[in-house]
C-alpha cells in the first residue's frame, strides 16, 4: 500500500517537478481539446440552428380572385397534405384587408369600392427532419394544384441553406474522424515527448533495481493527471464560448436560439484526453526500457 | 558472490572485454584498473546485467547470465549497490529522495526510510543538506550522496565504476576511506579506478585489465 501511494504521489510530484514540459504537454491537450469539443457542440447545434431557419422559411401562397374562405381552407389542406409540410395558416380576403390597413394604413375597399386582395395561405415547413428539404419539388406541387395562382418564396435562399446542411451531414463522419484521429496523435506524441524528456531518470532508476512497474506507474499517472487537469479547464471555456455565441445571436441577430452544451461531452472529452494520454505514456516508456 | 567463467563481450567499436574467468569472493575488497577503454566499465555493467555476455556466463550472487530475462533484472540489481563516475543522481529531487528511492523500490515502510535515508546522510557526512538538489552539491558532496544511495537497501555487493573519476584528490581519498568503511561491515566491493597510486598499498586485491583482458590477480 505504501509502494502504491508514494508512486501516485510520484506521479503527481512528477508534474510540479517538471512544470515547463508539463505547461506545455497540458496547453496542448488544451487546445486540441478545445477544437475537438468545438466540434462536438456544433455537430450537437446544428440541428437545432436549422431547426431555426427553418422555422424562418416563409412561404406565400396566393389563391386566384374568384377563390371563396371555403375553397381557400380546402387549397390549404391539400397545401397541407405535401411532404414536408407542416402546418398552413389561411389569410381569407377579408384577413387580407386588415393586414394592408396595418402595413400600409390605408383602407383598400373604401379606396377602390372593391377588395382586389386574393385570399392566401402561409405555409410552415417540417423542422425536424433530418433530410435535406427538398423545396423546389414542394413548390412544384403547390403550384399545380388549381386555383392556385402565384407563390410567393425565398427559394434560392432556402436552397442554399438546405443544400449546405445536406453536404455538412454528408462529410460529418469524415471531418469527425479526422478531427478526432489528428487529436490523438497530438495528444499521444505530447505525452510520448514528456516521457523522453526523462530518459535519463528512467535509466538511473533501472540502475537502482526499479521493475518496469515500478517505472511506469507514476508516468502513467502522470499523463492521466494531464489529461484531467486539460480537461477541467476545457469545460468551462468552451461554456464561455457558447455563451459568448448565445450573446452575440441575441443581440447581434435577435433571434431567440440559444446554442447548447450537452455534459455528456465533458465526459467525452475527459475519456479520450484520460486514455489516450495513459496509453501514450505507457507506450513511450515501453520503447525506453524494452 | 561473483564469477566470471570465459566471459566475452565485444562492443561495435570498442574491445569490451574477452575471456575473461575469475571469481570474487563474498566480503572480498577487490580493485580493478586499466587505462581509459580496457574494458573496466564493460565489466561491471556484465555484473549488474546491464550487458549480457556474448560468450561465457557471470555469476553474481543467485543470478547467473545464462537464466538472466528482463524481468529478473531489476530484481538481480536490488542486492547490488552502484557508484558511478557520473553519479546518475536525480536531478528533479533532492538529496533525501535520491537516497531513499532504493527503499521505495523495495517496499521499505516509511517510518524506515526515513531511519536508514538519515543514519546513511550521517555517515557520508551530508546531514544539513537532505533537501539540497544535485545541482546545489559539489563533486564531491554528489558522489557521496551517489555512495549513500548504494549503500541505503544494505546491499551486499557494491561496485564502483571510477567514483574518484571526477573528484579532487582529497575528496577521492575520503571517498575510499569511506568504502574501506562499508567494507568493513561485511559488503563485497568492487571498485575500477585509473589511478593507482589511489589503491597502491592498502592491502586489496588488485586486478588490471588491459585491452579487454585480465593481466593478474585472476
Amino acid at each position: 500500500m505504501d509502494k502504491f501511494l508514494f508512486l501516485m504521489s510520484e506521479g503527481f510530484k512528477n508534474i510540479w517537478r517538471h512544470k515547463a514540459t508539463s505547461f506545455t504537454a497540458v496547453f496542448t491537450l488544451y487546445v486540441t481539446l478545445i477544437i475537438v469539443g468545438i466540434f462536438m457542440i456544433s455537430g450537437e447545434n446544428i440541428q437545432k440552428i436549422l431547426e431555426y431557419a427553418r422555422s424562418k422559411y416563409k412561404v406565400e401562397v396566393f389563391y386566384q380572385q374568384n377563390v371563396t374562405d371555403q375553397e381557400a381552407n380546402s387549397i390549404a389542406a391539400k397545401i397541407k397534405m405535401i411532404d414536408g409540410i407542416r402546418s398552413t395558416t389561411v389569410i381569407n380576403k377579408n384577413d387580407a384587408i386588415d393586414i394592408f390597413k396595418e402595413q400600409f394604413g390605408e383602407d383598400i375597399l373604401s379606396l377602390l369600392g372593391y377588395n382586389p386582395l386574393p385570399a392566401s395561405t402561409v405555409v410552415n415547413f417540417e423542422r425536424n427532419t433530418q433530410n435535406r428539404l427538398n423545396f423546389d419539388k414542394i413548390i412544384e406541387e403547390i403550384k399545380l394544384i388549381e386555383k392556385v395562382e402565384a407563390v410567393r418564396h425565398q427559394g434560392y435562399l432556402i436552397n442554399k441553406i438546405e443544400k449546405a446542411y445536406q453536404k455538412m451531414m454528408a462529410n460529418f463522419p469524415i471531418v469527425s474522424g479526422l478531427i478526432i484521429f489528428i487529436a490523438i496523435l497530438v495528444i499521444y506524441n505530447t505525452v510520448k515527448l514528456s516521457v523522453y524528456s526523462r530518459k535519463n531518470l528512467i535509466y538511473s532508476m533501472q540502475l537502482i533495481g526499479a521493475t518496469k512497474a515500478f517505472i511506469k506507474l507514476p508516468f502513467i499517472f502522470e499523463g492521466l493527471m494531464m489529461g484531467v487537469i486539460s480537461t477541467v479547464f476545457v469545460y468551462p471555456s468552451l461554456i464561455g464560448m457558447v455563451n459568448g455565441a448565445n450573446y452575440i445571436l441575441e443581440s447581434v441577430s435577435h433571434t431567440r436560439m440559444q446554442l447548447l452544451v450537452d455534459p455528456f461531452i465533458w465526459i467525452w472529452l475527459i475519456g479520450l484526453a484520460g486514455i489516450i494520454s495513459i496509453l501514450g505514456s505507457y507506450r513511450a516508456i515501453a520503447s525506453i526500457i524494452k | 558472490m561473483i564469477e566470471f567463467q570465459n566471459v566475452s563481450y565485444k562492443h561495435q567499436n570498442e574491445v569490451g572485454v574477452n575471456d575473461l574467468s575469475f571469481t570474487i569472493q563474498e566480503n572480498e575488497f577487490a580493485f580493478l584498473i586499466g587505462p581509459t577503454g580496457s574494458g573496466k566499465t564493460t565489466l561491471m555493467r556484465l555484473m549488474y546485467f546491464d550487458l549480457l555476455p556474448q560468450t561465457g556466463m557471470v555469476t553474481v550472487g543467485d543470478f547467473s547470465s545464462k537464466k538472466m530475462k528482463s524481468k529478473k533484472i531489476a530484481f538481480a540489481r536490488r542486492d547490488i549497490g552502484m557508484v558511478f563516475q557520473d553519479y546518475h543522481l536525480l536531478e528533479d529531487r533532492n538529496l533525501f529522495d535520491n537516497i531513499a528511492l532504493p527503499l521505495h523500490v523495495l517496499g521499505f515502510p516509511a517510518s524506515e526510510i526515513i531511519q536508514r535515508v538519515d543514519e546513511c546522510i550521517d555517515l557520508v557526512q551530508l546531514s544539513g543538506k537532505e533537501k539540497h538538489y544535485p545541482y546545489q552539491l559539489s563533486g564531491g558532496e554528489q558522489q557521496r550522496a551517489c555512495l549513500a544511495r548504494a549503500i541505503v537497501k544494505d546491499p551486499s555487493l557494491l561496485i564502483a565504476d571510477e567514483p574518484t573519476g571526477n573528484l579532487d584528490p582529497v575528496s577521492a581519498f575520503e571517498l575510499v576511506k569511506l568504502l574501506k568503511d562499508i567494507h568493513e561491515t561485511g559488503t563485497t566491493i568492487l571498485m575500477a579506478s585509473h589511478n593507482y597510486n589511489l589503491i597502491k598499498g592498502r592491502g586489496y586485491r588488485i586486478m588490471e585489465l588491459q585491452d579487454g583482458h585480465l593481466r593478474g590477480g585472476s
